[in-house]
């Protein structure tokens, strides 16, 4: 066995890659905010061959190996089954904060950060779909996603 | 897994747990150098085949753990993983060898030193291309849901949980392996700092280094090497845990229940003939609801189990009587096989001033490791032995 400690100094002089910018939005795929100002919704995905509904997407689909999938826009409203409030969380993360499992009528569970006072929480209430920031990117920028949060009505 | 033939422990070490100023290799091969001298091996081309359970301490971890030991160049040495679970794993693999017949002798070691390389006061986290990892998941919160989802349903209290570290660490007493151990009380517990609601300080393991290790061997190999008290491996079990993103009950925990319902069928013991176990209580929680999962009780008796003193000296089952992960806190990689040198241990009568009375005669050991996005654990490895002398 060799030891690989030190043994790359000679390529130190290679031209450094141009750093990619780090995400602001988490993600895509996973979440839509409509421009028009309509309400924000999370995207499940429906596989196209057994029916399937999945959040977030899995490729293939698990149940059958389909492929091909429709997007589906999922509840906005679900019931909060449990929730916790963070005080050592994960690195470089500000404490504290939330996050709870939310069930939605699709029978899908989603994890999310929750948006409110700390320990405002309750397992079995009803919570709605927001958007805010869940954490700071490597390049020192809020990175916007999917909360959930006491219902505005 | 199904047994071949049968395979029984010869020897087992285990190092002093909690903060090392030596790294994961100096550890491993001090539980290895004991195993190997409890088993009475007295060289270096014995052991036929090595596996290394190990998280996070690098490339090329399981050969460094032989070095001094003159067996590198001797055998294959392979490394397993499983996060948590990896010590344990890597002892399931060594029964496989010798089961299947790959080998007569293999060693198990599972080791790891956490304070020599990360900063303390960060909890342990998923990777960032998860979604829950994203979100800003740490496990410490995974199990406070299932606490604050427990205490919603059953209406156990914070003092209820308590009750697991006090029970434990008074077993751990005079535990010289043990690191937080002794009598503390609910209250301190209680009121010490709030890592997730209602998880408190002392409800947590404790970020430590540490190793175990052990020697499975065959029957034919108890002989040669004069093993007076052989334990035999009366079942192994390794699962993958499903995939979730639908409603379940978290109360519950899906990979522990069916690993138990495999080691009970293929061991043949259930759990009413358990007299100890030593089992995943990373959190004070863990242990409540494993109670349920391990049969131990009926569901929605986990809290009644522990109030009545089921679990502790004179009950029904002795649970963690090593002081579990909340006396020796949780070397990722080690924790598995120190459990299982621990057992065997009790098993053997060898735990002067923590031995469980009368000596017990069957042991379980429960390790689960990982949390990936929508599993709740992505493995599970379960042990069963019995006294074989
Ligand atoms: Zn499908």
């Amino acid at each position: 066995m060799s030891d690989s400690k030190g043994s790359d100094k000679s390529k130190k002089n290679k031209k450094k890659k141009e750093k990619e910018p780090d995400i602001t939005f988490f993600h895509p795929e996973l979440l839509e905010i409509p421009e028009d100002g309509s309400p924000a919704y999370l995207k499940g995905y429906k596989c196209k061959k057994c029916g399937q509904l999945d959040f977030p997407k899995l490729t293939p689909c698990p149940s059958c190996w389909g492929t091909d999938f429709e997007m589906v826009k999922l509840s906005r409203k679900g019931k909060l089954y449990s929730v916790t409030d963070i005080y050592i969380g994960q690195p470089g993360m500000k404490t504290p904060y939330m996050f709870g499992y939310i069930d939605l009528p699709e029978n899908l569970r989603i994890f999310a950060q929750m948006e409110g006072e700390i320990g405002s929480f309750k397992c079995d209430e009803e919570v709605e779909l927001t958007t805010g920031t869940i954490r700071t990117n490597m390049d020192g920028l809020p990175v916007t996603s999917y909360k959930f949060t006491k219902p505005s009505v | 897994m199904k047994m071949q033939r049968e395979v029984f422990i010869a020897g087992v070490g285990e190092t002093v747990f909690g903060k090392h100023n030596v790294d994961y290799d100096v550890l491993g091969r001090q539980a290895a150098f004991q195993a190997l001298q409890a088993s009475n091996i007295d060289r270096p081309d014995v052991v036929q085949t090595a596996y290394v359970g190990n998280g996070l301490n690098g490339m090329g971890a399981a050969q460094r753990v032989f070095r001094d030991l003159g067996m590198c160049g001797k055998l294959a040495i392979i490394r397993v993983e499983s996060a948590c679970s990896a010590g344990a794993m890597a002892v399931y693999s060594a029964i496989k060898d010798v089961t299947t017949g790959v080998a007569d002798i293999s060693i198990g070691v599972g080791c790891e030193n956490h304070t020599m390389h990360r900063a303390t006061g960060t909890a342990f986290a998923m990777g960032m291309d998860d979604v829950e990892g994203m979100q800003g998941a740490v496990m410490t919160g995974k199990y406070a849901m299932r606490a604050n989802r427990y205490m919603h349903e059953t209406g156990a209290t914070i003092e209820d949980l308590a009750m697991i570290t006090v029970k434990n660490r008074k077993h751990a007493t005079n535990n010289p392996h043990a690191w937080f151990k002794g009598d503390i009380s609910v209250e301190a517990i209680v009121n010490s700092r709030m890592i997730a609601y209602p998880l408190t300080l002392q409800q947590c393991c404790g970020i430590s280094d540490g190793a175990g290790a052990v020697i499975v061997c065959s029957k034919e190999m108890v002989k040669k090497l004069g093993i007076e008290k052989p334990v035999k491996v009366a079942g192994a079990v390794v699962q993958s845990g499903p995939y979730h993103n639908r409603p379940r009950d978290i109360t519950g925990d899906d990979i522990t229940e069916s690993s138990a319902q495999q080691l009970y069928e293929e061991s043949g013991i259930g759990p009413e003939e358990v007299d100890i176990v030593e089992l995943h209580d990373a959190f004070t929680i863990a242990e409540l609801l494993y109670y349920e999962c391990l049969g131990m009780c009926k569901k929605g008796d986990g809290l009644k189990y522990l109030r009545d003193g089921q679990s502790t000296y004179g009950g029904q089952c002795v649970f963690s009587p090593r002081g579990g992960m909340l006396s020796y806190g949780h070397p990722i990689g080690a924790s598995g096989a120190a459990q299982i040198a621990a057992n065997v241990k009790q098993l053997r009568g060898e735990c002067e001033g923590y031995q469980v009375d009368p000596i017990p005669k069957v042991a379980l050991s429960h390790v689960t490791g990982g949390g990936l996005g929508g599993t709740e654990h992505a493995a599970c490895t379960m042990h069963m032995l019995t006294k074989a002398w």
